[in-house]
C-alpha cells in the first residue's frame, strides 16, 4: 500500500510516498515538486551576476551559495591564467560568516523542527520554544550583517576579496554578537560552560546535564533513535575549510577526495513529479553535513557517538548540535585573527578578459555544496549547481536506495518522518 | 499578459510615489477619531486563538512600557501620522493578535519567512511570531503535512473574509502550472493561491518574487513565473518588494491594517507610500561623496576604504525606491551600502535583467523612474535632481538647472 506524507516546516515542501508492509516502511520515494530553473536563468548573463543571483537559490544557506560562486570564479580566473590572491584578513571574514551561517541554522533547527518534533512523539508535555531558535539565528544574522550588510541574502563577497573594509568598531561589535550568541548557548541550551560542554568525550557526558539539550539526547534515546535511521555509514566532505576537512569516509576510515568525481543522476519517482537529481560520488551514494564532518575531524565525542550507535538517526543529531558548539567556539577564534590593515580585495583582470571553467565547492550547513561555472568573454556559458541536500535526500531505486531512503527502511511511517528530518532537509535547494 | 505587465510597470513615476504628509488637521483629527473607534471595537474581540497577553509578554522579555513607546513612536512616524497617533500605535501593535494572518509559500527561496523571523524592534521578533496571529505558515508552524492542511482550512474557515494573506514566492505559469505543486492533492501554486485569496480581506505580496516574479522570472523566466498582482483580481493587494522584503515594512502593514482596517496609501505598483516613497539614493549614508564627486572606482581602492559613493561601481541607490537607507536590516544593523556592496535594485520590477550587478547605470541601458540616464556622472547627477524632484543635499546651481527641467515634466 502506497501512502503519502506531505513534509513542511523545512525550506520549502517535499512530499514522501511510503510503500508499506505489515506497518513498516517497505521502501519510500521522495518527490521536491518545485522548480524555479536557476541554472538556465544564470545562463547568458554576466558571471559576476552569479554573485547576486545565486545566494537566493535558498533562504537560510544563500551565504553559501555565495561563497560557493565566488571561490569557482575564483578558480575560473585562475584556470584562465589570471591566480587571484586573497589576503588573510578576506579569508577569515569570509568563513567567519559562512560559520555565523551555519550557526544560525543549527540553533533553528534544533528549536524549530527537531525539538518540537521530539517532543510530539514522545508525548511530552514540555512546552516548545522555538522563540529560541529563532532568537539565536537572529544575533547570528546581525553578526553577519555587520560583514555582510544584511542577511539573508548577502553578496558582499566579489572576486579577489570583499567589498567592506571592517574597522576595530565593528569588529567590537561582531565579537559582542559571537559573546551574546555563546552565553545565550550556555544559559539556555546546554546549561553549562561552553568549554566544559566541549570537554565531553562520551555520550555518557550527557547524562550530567539538565537542559534542552539533555532533554534531546535523552528523548532520541527515549525514542530508541540510537538503534534506527542507519544509513551507508560513508561520508563525503568536500569543501576546504578551517573547520573540517576534506575526505572521503568509509566507517571513520578516511581516504583521498576529489570534486571531479561528483556525479548526478536523475531521481527516481513514481508517483510524483520531481525536479531534484541524486548525487554522487564515483557513483556510490554517502551522507554529508555536520556528522560526516566531525568525523572527518575527528571530534572524540562523534568518535565516541559512532562506536556506540554508528551512524545512527541519533548521531546524526547530536553531531550537528555538537557541530553548533564547536563552531561557536571556533567563530570567537576566527575573529581573534583578524588584521584589518590588510587589504579587502586585491586587483583582478576585468571579468570580460575571462574564458575559463572553475569550480567552487564549500561545506554548507547541510554538507558539500558545488558550483561550476563555464565563463566565455565574462558571460556565463553554464552553471551548474550541486546541493547537499542532494546527496543525502535524493530519490532512487530499491536496489540502490539514497542515505535518507536506507535510513527510513523497517521502520514506522512515525519514524521515518522524524529520520527523514534529522538529515536537515532543504527542498529550494535542492531543485534549484 | 506580458503587455499588461509592462503597462503597469511603466506607470510607476517618481511624482506618483510621494506622499503628502502634511493634510492638514481636519484630516489627521477625522482619521484620528475613525482610528480610534476602530481600535475600543478591536479590544471588545477574543483574541484569535493560541496567542499570549502582549503586555504580559513584553514584561516577560524584559521589555518596559518606556521602550515599547519609544518602538511605537518609531512606528508612527514610519507610518508617517503625527506623532499624537503614537498611543494609537500602541494599542494597534498590543492587538496584533486580533488580525488573523495566513502566510502561504509558492516559488520561492523561503528568504522572506527567514527575514520575518528575525523581525524588527525591540524583541519584536519574539511579538510577530508569539503574538501576531500567524495562522498559517508552512516554515515555521508547529503543524505539518495534513495536519497542516487542515489547519490552513479552518483557519480560512474561522476567518473568512477577515485574514490577511502574506504571499511569498512567485506563480509559476508555464506547463500548466507543473513547476509548482502543494498539498496532497498536488494543487498548482496558480490554484492554491487563488482558493486561499478568495476569502482574503487583503493580500500582502511579500518580497520581489511575489511581486514582480522575482529571480524565477529573470531571463529566460524558465518556469512562466509572474506575480500575484498578475492573476489575482477583486482584492485589495499590496506589494513589498525587497529581495528579502524588510520585516519592519510587513509589521507597518499590519499595523496601518489593524489601527484603520484599510490598506495604507500605495503608489502605482501597489507598494506601500509610507515604505517606498524614499529613494535610496536622497537618504544614503554616502550621498554627500556623490554630490562632492567622490567615487568608489574598483573594491579596494583608497575610495573603498573611505566610504566613498558606489555609484561607478554599480550601485542603483538612485533608480531604487525603498526605505532601507533609513531602517536598514537585521534590526537595523546594516544594509549593503553599509559594507560597500552598491544597491542591486531588488525592490523595482525586471531588476535581475535590467538592474543586475557590477554594471554602472550609465551602462545599464534602464529607463528609470526617475526619468533616463545620461552618460556621465555629472550630467546624471543633473538627470536626477530633474526628475527626482524629491532630493535633498542639492548643491544651488544644479538646482536652477533642476527647476528649468522640471518644466518639461518627467518622461
Amino acid at each position: 500500500m502506497i501512502t503519502k506524507q506531505l513534509i513542511d516546516q523545512i525550506e520549502g515542501e517535499a512530499s514522501i510516498f511510503f510503500d508499506m508492509k505489515d506497518d513498516v516502511v517497505d521502501f519510500a520515494t521522495i518527490a521536491f515538486p518545485h522548480f524555479r530553473g536557476m541554472e538556465s536563468i544564470l545562463k547568458g548573463k554576466s558571471a559576476l551576476d552569479a554573485l547576486v543571483i545565486t545566494p537566493r537559490v535558498c533562504g537560510i544557506c544563500g551565504h553559501a551559495h555565495l561563497m560557493a560562486t565566488v571561490r569557482a570564479l575564483e578558480n575560473a580566473y585562475k584556470n584562465a591564467g589570471y591566480p587571484i590572491e586573497l589576503s588573510k584578513k578576506v579569508e577569515i571574514i569570509r568563513e567567519f560568516t559562512l560559520v555565523m551561517e551555519m550557526i544560525q541554522n543549527h540553533f533553528k533547527w534544533i528549536y524549530l523542527t527537531i525539538i518540537p518534533e521530539v517532543s510530539k512523539l514522545t508525548d511530552s508535555t514540555r512546552e516548545s520554544t522555538p522563540l529560541k531558535g529563532a532568537y539565536a539565528a537572529s544575533i547570528a544574522s546581525k553578526a553577519i550583517a555587520i560583514f555582510g550588510g544584511q542577511w539573508p541574502h548577502s553578496s558582499y563577497m566579489i572576486p579577489g576579496g570583499i567589498t567592506t573594509d571592517p574597522t576595530n568598531i565593528d569588529l567590537l561589535k561582531v565579537e559582542s554578537y559571537v559573546d551574546e550568541l555563546i552565553s545565550f548557548f550556555e544559559k539556555e541550551s546546554i546549561g553549562i560552560s561552553l568549554e566544559q560542554f566541549l570537554s565531553f568525550e562520551s555520550c555518557k557526558d550527557f547524562n550530567t546535564l539538565s537542559s534542552d539539550i539533555s532533554y534531546l539526547e535523552s528523548s532520541l534515546v527515549t525514542m530508541k533513535m540510537n538503534e534506527k535511521g542507519f544509513a551507508y555509514d560513508r561520508f563525503l566532505v568536500i569543501g576546504e575549510h578551517t573547520f573540517s576537512k576534506p575526505s572521503k569516509l568509509k566507517q571513520t576510515r578516511p581516504f583521498g577526495i576529489d570534486a571531479k568525481y561528483v556525479n548526478t543522476i536523475d531521481s527516481y519517482s513514481p508517483d510524483k513529479v520531481s525536479y531534484a537529481k541524486n548525487a554522487q560520488y564515483k557513483d556510490e551514494f554517502y551522507e554529508t553535513g555536520p556528522l560526516a564532518r566531525a568525523i572527518a575531524t575527528n571530534l572524540p565525542i562523534v568518535k565516541n557517538m559512532h562506536r556506540r550507535f554508528k551512524d545512527s538517526a541519533y548521531s546524526r543529531v547530536m553531531a550537528r548540535v555538537f557541530e553548533l558548539a564547536t563552531l561557536l567556539k571556533h567563530a570567537k577564534g576566527l575573529l581573534s585573527e583578524i588584521d584589518i590593515s590588510q587589504k579587502s580585495c586585491l586587483k583582478s583582470v576585468d571579468i570580460s578578459k575571462i574564458t575559463a571553467t572553475g569550480t567552487g565547492v564549500v561545506e554548507a550547513p547541510r554538507g558539500p555544496l558545488l558550483h561550476t561555472v563555464n565563463i566565455k568573454n565574462g558571460l556565463i556559458q553554464e552553471y551548474k549547481i550541486v546541493t547537499p541536500t542532494q546527496f543525502n535526500i535524493g530519490s532512487s531505486s530499491k536496489s540502490n536506495p539514497t542515505p535518507a531512503q536506507k535510513a527510513m527502511i523497517g521502520m514506522t511511517q512515525a519514524e521515518a518522518l522524524f529520520i527523514f528530518r534529522t538529515f536537515d532537509v532543504c527542498s529550494v535547494c535542492t531543485t534549484h | 499578459m506580458a503587455d499588461r505587465i509592462e503597462g503597469v510597470k511603466k506607470l510607476f513615476t517618481s511624482k506618483s510615489a510621494r506622499v503628502e504628509t502634511n493634510r492638514g488637521d481636519a484630516h489627521y483629527e477625522k482619521l484620528f477619531q475613525s482610528c480610534q473607534t476602530r481600535i475600543e471595537e478591536l479590544k471588545t474581540q477574543t483574541p484569535s486563538k493560541n496567542r499570549l497577553d502582549i503586555d504580559d509578554l513584553l514584561e516577560d522579555q524584559g521589555v518596559n512600557r518606556r521602550d515599547f513607546m519609544k518602538w511605537a513612536s518609531a512606528v508612527t512616524g514610519m507610518l508617517m501620522l503625527p506623532a499624537s497617533f503614537t498611543p494609537l500605535v500602541a494599542d494597534a501593535a498590543l492587538l496584533m493578535n486580533r488580525a488573523p494572518v495566513i502566510w502561504i509559500e509558492l516559488s520561492d527561496c523561503a528568504g522572506n519567512t527567514e527575514a520575518m523571523l528575525r523581525s524588527d524592534g525591540p524583541k519584536i521578533d519574539e511579538i510577530l511570531l508569539d503574538i501576531i496571529s500567524l495562522e498559517f505558515n508552512e516554515t515555521i508552524m508547529a503543524a505539518s503535512g495534513h495536519q497542516a492542511e487542515a489547519q490552513l482550512e479552518d483557519a480560512m474557515h474561522t476567518f473568512k473574509d477577515k485574514y490577511l494573506l502574506f504571499v511569498e514566492g512567485a506563480v509559476p505559469m508555464g506547463m500548466n502550472g507543473q513547476f509548482g505543486t502543494i498539498g496532497a492533492e498536488g494543487e498548482t501554486m496558480h490554484d492554491h493561491l487563488q482558493r486561499v485569496a478568495k476569502h482574503a480581506a487583503a493580500i500582502v505580496a511579500v518580497g520581489s518574487c511575489a511581486t514582480f516574479g522575482g529571480v524565477p522570472a529573470a531571463s529566460p523566466n524558465p518556469t512562466g513565473a509572474v506575480g500575484v498582482m498578475d492573476v489575482v483580481k477583486g482584492k485589495p493587494l499590496i506589494n513589498i518588494p525587497a529581495c528579502p522584503a524588510n520585516p519592519a515594512n510587513m509589521v507597518g502593514v499590519i499595523i496601518h491594517y489593524i489601527l484603520t482596517g484599510q490598506v495604507p496609501e500605495l503608489d502605482s505598483l501597489l507598494r506601500p507610500k509610507f515604505a517606498f516613497g524614499y529613494r535610496i539614493h536622497d537618504n544614503c549614508e554616502r550621498r554627500a561623496h556623490f554630490d562632492a564627486g567622490e567615487f568608489v572606482e574598483e573594491w579596494g581602492d583608497e575610495g573603498a576604504k573611505n566610504n566613498f559613493c558606489l555609484y561607478k561601481v554599480g550601485c542603483k541607490g538612485p533608480m531604487t525606491f525603498n526605505n532601507c537607507s533609513i531602517v536598514r536590516y537585521n534590526e537595523g544593523v546594516n544594509w549593503p551600502v553599509g559594507v560597500g556592496r552598491g544597491c542591486i535594485g531588488c525592490s523595482e520590477p525586471d531588476f535581475w535583467d535590467k538592474y543586475a550587478y557590477e554594471r554602472p547605470m550609465a551602462d545599464a541601458h534602464i529607463k528609470a523612474p526617475t526619468g533616463g540616464v545620461e552618460k556621465t556622472v555629472d550630467e546624471f547627477g543633473l538627470g536626477l535632481l530633474t526628475a527626482a524632484g524629491i532630493g535633498i543635499g542639492i548643491h544651488a546651481a544644479a538646482s536652477i538647472v533642476a527647476g528649468k527641467k522640471e518644466d518639461g515634466g518627467e518622461a
